[in-house]
């Protein structure tokens, strides 16, 4: 092959990649309403609270900063609980709920019904604002 | 906060596995254009040595990896120390990633007739490597639940299903 359809298959497998991160920027942590099924774990308290659940594993390196986000958000509304699920060694639980990647955090509402799905590290921002809406109901 | 720059005890920086992936995303784009060009003897001994690189990764840990050992001693004296430091088992995990994909790659097109195998798995690893590096893409977050659930890994600990 002449060096220059070389240089323009490499060119064309970068600009492949690039495109392929600009699509996952753009979708990770974006916040998807849902009119999900109800969600009973036993580490989840009944207490007629909304829940932010958080699902992580060990090999997941953005689970750690998202678990300080949604652990701050939690502590400074009312009537929010962060609850972090690991599912290194639970497949049937991230069977369960169709868990794909970590972190994927739901946002349960008061009756423990799935109302919002985050998949990857959510913003803070967008996180309140579906927290808000959810509240509000 | 993060005042303790030695970073093996709790964490890594994590700028270091992104400037391996950066050196291991280059030698792989290397390998692809030496076997398009028919220099193909050139072509595995470089995957062969990316893979050997990507064991050492995966077996000895990230902490203990060749380009993240350059990157302590050299590049990150002289930045500004990292805003936190990160667990190392996540980026060992996508050695171990980039390990499978590698090795199954150079087997495969040590076998005649198979040798488009080594541009192909070269491509996907570089896909990987490029993700990594530019957007601090996390594979072990993409790919573990799919393995664990597939039943290839977790089997370990709890036991599925109560």
């Amino acid at each position: 092959m002449n060096p220059m359809a070389v240089f323009a298959i490499l060119l064309g497998l970068v600009a492949l990649s690039t495109v392929l991160g600009l699509i996952w920027k753009a979708r990770t942590g974006r916040v998807r309403s849902v009119d999900g099924d109800v969600v009973r774990l036993p580490e989840i308290p009944r207490d007629g609270r909304v829940t932010l659940l958080q699902f992580s594993t060990e090999v997941c390196a953005p689970c750690v900063p998202t678990r300080r986000v949604l652990g701050q958000i939690a502590a400074s509304t009312d009537g929010v609980n962060h609850v972090d699920f690991d599912l290194t060694h639970r497949p049937d639980i991230a069977a369960r709920f169709n868990v794909l990647q970590t972190p994927t955090t739901f946002i349960l509402d008061r009756d423990g019904h799935i109302r919002a799905r985050i998949g990857g590290a959510p913003r803070q921002s967008d996180v309140r604002a579906a927290l808000d809406s959810i509240l509000a109901a | 906060m993060a005042e303790s720059i030695q970073g093996t005890a709790r964490g890594i920086d994590p700028r270091g596995p992104r400037f391996g992936a950066a050196i291991t995303g280059v030698l792989l784009l290397v390998t692809i254009g030496l076997w398009l060009s028919g220099i193909t003897l050139a072509a595995t001994i470089v995957f062969a040595y990316i893979t050997i690189v990507f064991a050492w990764g995966a077996f000895a840990g990230v902490q203990r990896h060749p380009y993240g050992l350059f990157f302590k001693s050299v590049i990150r004296p002289r930045l500004k120390p990292p805003t936190e430091l990160e667990d190392p088992t996540p980026p060992t995990f996508a050695q171990g990633v980039g390990l499978v994909i590698t090795l199954v790659g150079l087997v495969l097109s040590l076998i005649p007739g198979v040798g488009l195998a080594l541009p192909i798995a070269a491509a996907a690893a570089f896909v990987a490597a490029f993700l990594n590096s530019v957007f601090a893409y996390c594979l072990g977050c993409q790919i573990y639940l799919l393995l664990v659930r597939a039943g290839v890994l977790g089997k370990t600990g709890t036991p599925a299903a109560a």
